[in-house]
């Protein structure tokens, strides 16, 4: 939800408990006053008429009296307010009044007194006080909407700006981001921190980067050096046969390690993102030229292979292609068994490589990880499907595997 | 033919330079940016061997420098950068050929030659080991005059032999030179066993000699000599 709608829902939810309430607390404010002032009328009225009665004896006009009964000693004095509802016939209704009885003395008789006064009628001022508070609250909440939209779109723009620029921020991009200045000091400050932590990570990524660059260079020239001079000493003559076992097995860990070396290098280059261009990659072609190069090798391993291309082209770099294919191919060859088969099709969906082979015992989400190897026997690195894994996650391909028995499945859903 | 060879570690520069020596070439070396760039403005070369990281620049120049200069030479790029920048910006402004470090110098050789022979030959000149005559441009080998039936892989293996005749060629080199070096397949060696029988079996059908020489279980070696 955005910032802005969530805000305004706050508002509005707000709002609609406060409506009620507000209505009952004017309600019952205004009722107080309005009582409380005509009971003030009333009280001071009853004082005048009694001081009248005491003085002269006569009961003076008011307006306010509409009755007077003489009554008996006995009866207990009672001054009261009450809300009454009298009928009058003038407009055959029920007005509400306010009365108050009290009692007076005149000439040794004692009078209960009637006072009423008319009150506001209720239900009028009910939908009075509805109008006129929900006009007030509609102009409150157009108000502050009005007022939080301009909030959002101007006070919030440089986060918004900063965010959108952030999104399209890359790391192997050299070009810094150049955050948008604001002056409200809690987006500066938020700028300030965002830009540390980028030159942090920019500056860790080329660390990483150069010692991956370094490695790779430092560690393959000694490499081809010591080849080279296992080379020579399998060259001469003068090994005897223990000699030369040592001799070939250094040469064939060093070959191991240079593999390695090279296998790391492009998933690190994979994952640091180094391969960016996109050529229109003809995936037929490279999938035919994939199985021409390995064809004696199927031959010899006497695999029925039934292909089935359909043109697809897709925006990819070529290398990396070549390599994902070499290795799904590659695999379905290197994990055959003598006399079984490939099936490969391909069509604008996907790729799919199906091939016989031992039941394999490693889990299937193993499969993908490092060092992982099929066979603990072949001599294979077990990093195909690691570097094939991060060629996908970087195309968004998907890579799926399924077996069922002897028989392995390769899909791959561009 | 004569070659230069331009790359900062001495020992790598030694092994390259003593095998092309072997090889009947004259080998000159180069140990940095500014010794390259002399030698190869004032000596003649048929081939340029560079490496792209030097001490004190970078290889590319150098090839840049040879085509603004227009010197008719070929260019094999060495580097260990494994960087395919590096594969493409370097065929892009010119260089003929390009090897990952670690590279074997069979492999090396092997590319030198074929390169020389497009550059000075245009790819038309036939190599003649004994009895033994390769056409490359055509993919064809002839045993006395007689057209060898050969598969692709065979071809690609009997010519890598005699570019590299008594040399000894291990079978991870053959395995690499044959699907390069993104196939490492535990079958590859018993296949070229195989192959390397055929193989025998034709030429000697065709009345050739046995040069295929195992040495111990490490590689072959195509050689005349006991």
């Amino acid at each position: 939800m955005k910032l802005v709608t969530k805000t305004n829902t706050y508002y509005l939810i707000f709002f609609i408990f406060l409506f009620p309430l507000m209505i009952a607390a004017d309600y019952y404010l205004i009722q107080y006053v309005v009582i409380t002032e005509v009971d003030e009328i009333l009280q001071h009225e009853s004082e005048r008429i009694r001081f009248e009665l005491k003085e002269k004896g006569t009961l003076p006009s008011s307006n306010y009296v509409f009755n007077t009964t003489t009554v008996k000693e006995e009866q207990p004095v009672l001054n009261v307010f009450k809300d009454t509802l009298i009928y009058e016939a003038y407009t055959d209704k029920l007005i509400p009044y306010r009365t108050y009885e009290f009692m007076a003395s005149a000439d040794s008789q004692r009078i209960k007194i009637s006072l009423r006064h008319v009150l506001l009628e209720m239900n009028e001022l009910i939908v009075w006080l509805f109008a006129t508070t929900s006009l007030i609250i509609l102009v409150l909440v157009v108000g502050l909407y009005v007022i939080n939209q301009g909030i959002y779109k101007w006070a919030w723009k440089p986060f918004f700006e900063n965010l959108s620029k952030l999104k399209n921020y890359e790391i192997t991009k050299k070009n810094p981001v150049g955050l948008e200045a604001s002056n409200i000091s809690e987006f500066e400050e938020l700028n300030k921190i965002v830009v540390t932590l980028m030159d942090q990570v920019k500056k860790d990524f080329q660390n990483l980067r150069e010692f991956n660059e370094n490695i790779s260079h430092e560690i393959q020239t000694p490499l081809a050096i010591i080849r080279n001079k296992m080379i020579l000493l399998l060259e001469s003559q003068n090994l005897n046969k223990k000699e030369l076992q040592w001799v070939q097995a250094v040469y064939q860990e060093a070959n191991k390690l240079s593999k390695i070396g090279k296998s790391l290098t492009l998933i690190s280059r994979i994952e640091n993102q180094e391969f960016i261009r996109l050529d229109n990659v003809d995936i037929r072609t490279i999938v035919d030229n994939i199985i021409n190069n390995m064809e004696e090798m199927i031959k010899f391993k006497n695999l029925e292979i039934k292909v089935e291309l359909n043109p697809v082209k897709i925006k990819c770099d070529l290398i990396l292609a070549n390599i994902l294919f070499t290795n799904l191919i590659k695999n379905a060859v290197q994990h055959n068994q003598e006399g079984g088969y490939i099936t490969i099709l391909l069509n604008e969906e996907k790729f799919e490589i199906i091939n016989s082979g031992e039941v394999s015992k490693i889990a299937t989400e193993q499969l993908f990880r490092r060092f992982q190897r099929g066979n603990t026997a072949t001599d294979s690195l077990g990093l195909g499907l690691a570097i094939n894994q991060k060629i996908c996650e970087l195309y968004g391909f998907r890579l799926d595997y399924y077996r069922h028995g002897g028989t392995h499945t390769f899909s791959l859903f561009f | 033919m004569k070659i230069l060879v331009i790359e900062d570690n001495v020992e790598l520069l030694q092994d390259i330079k003593n095998f092309l020596e072997e090889e009947g070439n004259i080998c000159e070396i180069a140990q940095d940016y500014k010794s390259a760039f002399m030698k190869v403005g004032i000596f003649p070369y048929d081939v340029l061997v560079v490496d792209i990281t030097l001490p004190d620049g970078i290889g590319l120049d150098i090839i840049k420098e040879v085509k603004k200069e227009n010197i008719d030479v070929g260019i094999i790029i060495i580097s260990a950068k494994n960087a395919v920048g590096d594969k493409v910006n370097g065929l892009e402004i010119g260089a003929d050929d390009y090897l990952t470090k670690p590279f074997y110098l069979v492999e090396l050789n092997a590319r030198i030659k074929a390169l020389y022979r497009r550059k000075v030959y245009r790819g038309s000149k036939e190599i003649v080991f004994n009895e033994i005559k390769i056409k490359p441009e055509n993919h064809e080998v002839f045993v006395n005059n007689r057209l060898m039936n050969l598969t692709k892989k065979e071809f690609e293996v009997i010519h890598f032999f005699v570019a590299n005749r008594n040399r000894l060629l291990t079978k991870e080199a053959i395995a690499e030179h044959l699907w390069g070096d993104q196939i490492e397949m535990a079958d590859s060696f018993d296949f070229i066993y195989t192959h390397l029988a055929n193989l025998r079996k034709k030429i000697a059908k065709l009345g050739g000699e046995d040069y295929i020489k195992s040495i111990y279980s490490v590689g072959y070696k195509f050689t005349e000599r006991e």
